[in-house]
């Protein structure tokens, strides 16, 4: 449900007094709307471009409900400090070329905010009215594959480009990319490539594994890729791996058929709440005295949760506000100051792809889709706290570094740590050309001028 | 063979834990329909709220930031949160059966059943969002303790045919099954009982007879309420605890025993509960994809085969 702004309530006058009524608004308040930043008028209506007036609207598309919900906080904490730094300068914004911290092409960013509910279909929905009613002219947000790439394909179909929050499954990027959306985090493929090295030096080589994953589009792309690289990296041998439903709360019996003899490394590939209950209950059952337990992404909901169980036990993650360098420590101290306390990397992913979006329209200097996305195709940057990346052409997927964590011991926990970092994959030794992978299934489709 | 057997062993060990929180939902969902035909949908947001204040009650009595810890006392031991959770727990559920009998439920008796159930699952949302709002979205850690009377109950302990198998659940197998059999006395043996199990079969000749019914409405409502909270703590203590639990954990669970189980009848619910966590358990255990289809088709051929459940006298919703 979208929230009330200050914006809406301007927008619905200018709705009430029709779309001839609006245009005679605008040229009233004397504003220097269309064309201000230079250029805007060249090209031809598409999406929502033009973008009228002297404001811009970004749709915040995130979970307020479901499964994800804690998530979705994180995220819009994340975007309204983008949205702040965007108008009144701050942050990344001063560090970033091309962004001047007074809006974007002297727009200032305005925002609505939308609940996925953790669903595609209502994730879908809410995307359809900030487009229609709002007059989104980009869309971001998220969490959970499946909302990502039903919103995605929307926004392909409607030329308003999408900016993935959190979203880890190969499929976004993969078998179901779009022209209109891109991806700065990680996905399961390149946690494969992060973390079966690490587990075959520290775990050994030659062992049987055994896999849960929770049954939809991550999930399944997820235990692929360990498949994958547990066998390749580590010659580990897969014992079986077992789909579990989305939302399981009770994994006991699935816990009591794993064969204790046989298998030295049970991954858990589960996210969100289905992780805080299946490490714990996985531990209760004592498997982890029998076996090595994997969990492939963490977060920090999930870490939370089953806080008390996570000691020891290796996963990845997007990024971390432990790490060193300046941006990150910039950000984490802009975050502090705003939030008090530390920044998730679900809220990092949401203020880098509301800059990167931002950021490309200023070296377009247009909102018209089609130029901004060729902007942001093949950029390179190093401002976003994980060293150099590049965002792909050919999948719009960035390639980057994939940080390797290890949960810490109730001991050494405080409320911002929980995990610490075991090694930061450089994204050399990652990553895959743009006919391997999931890449090699992807077909980006039209930018809208051809 | 031995394969076999302790497959089957664990199988039915993980089915009595599961069917066990089935069987309290659903017995405390069965008297309130049956004695009083009133479908309650808010029983899950009386699951949410046994978890929660098994929550509070356990953070405040055992960690180290709660409020005994304020007063000087660092630990009470033995698991003495978790004591104290169980039996404050079903007071507090008692206590809001009584409030929601007087203030939800009386005036909507005579009224369609259609209009029950979307007062009562209206009042489930009110419930899950004042969670949300006062206490937060937060997910919680589940609230197992580490001791019980002195016994270790964090490690896992290695049972003949099973092997290893958390000894928590064990425990909590245990007492569930005690608060059962003696919900199932109270009914089968007092007078209490007896009022309440004739006022499922009549309640107007009951009324006849010159029993004063209303205040047995309200203990029968109270009772149930009692049970399901209960129900609520035992889950929180091996689940993660956030606001949807009782629409998610609780409420379709429930339904779905009273319809193996036959409503009204207590001894249906048991079985209910019991027949539903087994299969479940087995399904998970040996195709794990199926579960859910065969739990539903198995409810669905009650349904057709023998509409009033196991041991029921009425169908749901009759």
């Amino acid at each position: 449900m979208a929230r009330d702004t200050t914006t809406l309530s301007r927008r619905d006058v200018l709705k009430t007094s029709g779309a001839a009524g609006a245009a005679g608004l605008t040229g009233l308040a004397g504003c220097a709307g269309i064309g201000g930043g230079g250029g805007d008028s060249e090209y031809p209506a598409l999406g929502n471009y033009p973008v009228e007036g002297d404001e811009v609207v970004f749709g915040l598309n995130v979970p307020q409900s479901g499964s994800y919900s804690q998530e979705g906080e994180d995220e819009l904490r994340g975007y309204d400090l983008a949205v702040d730094h965007l108008n009144n300068g701050g942050g990344w914004v001063d560090n970033w070329d091309g962004l001047s911290g007074e809006g974007v092409l002297d727009k200032t960013v305005t925002t609505v905010e939308g609940d996925t509910a953790t669903d595609p279909d209502t994730a879908r929905q809410s995307a359809s009215r900030m487009i229609s009613r709002d007059n989104a002219i980009m869309v971001t947000g998220g969490s959970s594959s499946g909302v990502a790439i039903a919103v995605q394909g929307l926004c392909q179909e409607e030329n308003v480009i999408f900016q993935c929050c959190i979203t880890h499954s190969n499929d976004t990027t993969g078998s179901e990319c779009v022209r209109y959306s891109f991806r700065e985090m990680f996905n399961a493929y390149m946690t494969g490539q992060a973390l079966a090295p690490v587990l075959a030096e520290e775990y050994g080589e030659d062992l049987n594994f055994y896999q849960l994953y929770a049954d939809y589009s991550w999930g399944q792309t997820q235990q692929a890729s360990m498949e994958q690289f547990f066998t390749d990296v580590g010659g580990w041998n897969q014992i079986e791996s077992v789909p579990t439903p989305l939302g399981t709360s009770d994994y006991s019996s699935y816990l009591s058929d794993v064969p204790r003899d046989e298998t030295d490394v049970l991954v858990l590939n589960h996210y969100g709440l289905d992780a805080a209950n299946s490490l714990p209950q996985a531990i209760e059952a004592g498997l982890d005295e029998d076996m090595e337990i994997v969990v492939p992404l963490y977060n920090r909901l999930m870490a939370e949760a089953a806080s008390g169980s996570i000691g020891g036990i290796f996963g990845t993650a997007d990024w971390n506000w432990q790490l060193e360098d300046d941006a990150t420590q910039s950000f984490v101290e802009v975050y502090r100051e705003e939030y008090d306390r530390a920044p998730s990397y679900g809220a990092r992913i949401a203020y880098t792809q509301t800059l990167q979006y931002a950021a490309a329209v200023e070296r377009a200097e247009t909102f018209y889709p089609p130029e901004v996305i060729r902007e942001m195709e093949g950029v390179e940057y190093d401002g976003a706290g994980l060293g150099a990346e590049t965002m792909r052409a050919c999948d719009h997927q960035a390639q980057r570094d994939v940080l390797v964590m290890q949960g810490a011991t109730p001991e050494e926990q405080t409320e911002d740590k929980l995990l610490n970092i075991v090694s930061q994959t450089s994204r050399d030794d990652m990553g895959y050309a743009c006919d391997a992978g999931p890449a090699a299934e992807c077909e980006l489709g039209e930018y809208g001028d051809e | 063979m031995l394969l076999l057997q302790s497959e089957i062993a664990s199988i039915l060990l993980n089915g009595l834990q599961q069917g066990a929180i089935y069987a309290l939902l659903g017995i405390g969902l069965t008297i309130i329909l049956g004695t009083m035909e009133f479908l309650n949908l808010a029983h899950g947001a009386l699951y949410l709220v046994g978890a929660y204040t098994g929550l509070i009650v356990f953070q405040e009595t055992t960690l180290s930031n709660g409020f005994l810890y304020s007063q000087g006392i660092t630990t009470i031991g033995f698991g003495g949160g978790f004591i104290a959770a169980l039996i404050l727990v079903p007071l507090v559920g008692f206590v809001v059966g009584l409030l929601m009998e007087r203030y939800v439920a009386e005036p909507f008796y005579d009224r369609p059943e259609t209009d029950q159930l979307l007062v009562t699952f209206g009042l489930a949302l009110i419930v899950q969002e004042i969670v949300r709002n006062v206490i937060g979205g937060n997910t919680f850690q589940s609230i197992a303790p580490s001791t019980m009377f002195g016994v270790n109950v964090s490690q896992p302990i290695s049972l003949p045919l099973v092997g290893l198998f958390p000894s928590w659940r064990l425990f909590i197998i245990a007492i569930a099954f005690v608060v059962i059999g003696l919900t199932y006395l109270a009914i089968e043996r007092t007078d209490f009982g007896l009022v309440v199990q004739a006022g499922t079969r009549d309640s107007e000749m009951v009324r006849l007879l010159g029993i004063k019914i209303n205040r047995s409405y309200s203990l029968v409502f109270a009772l149930g309420a009692a049970l399901a909270a209960f129900a609520g703590l035992i889950g929180a203590s091996i689940q993660t605890i956030s606001p949807q639990i009782g629409t998610e954990r609780a409420l379709l669970p429930a339904f779905l025993t009273i319809v193996v189980g036959g409503a009204g009848s207590v001894r249906g619910a048991i079985a209910g509960g019991l027949v539903l966590g087994v299969i479940i358990s087995a399904m998970t255990q040996t195709y794990s994809q199926w579960a859910q289809i065969v739990l539903y088709l198995f409810v669905a051929l009650m349904l057709i085969v023998k509409p009033e459940g196991l041991f029921g006298s009425m169908e749901v919703g009759e």
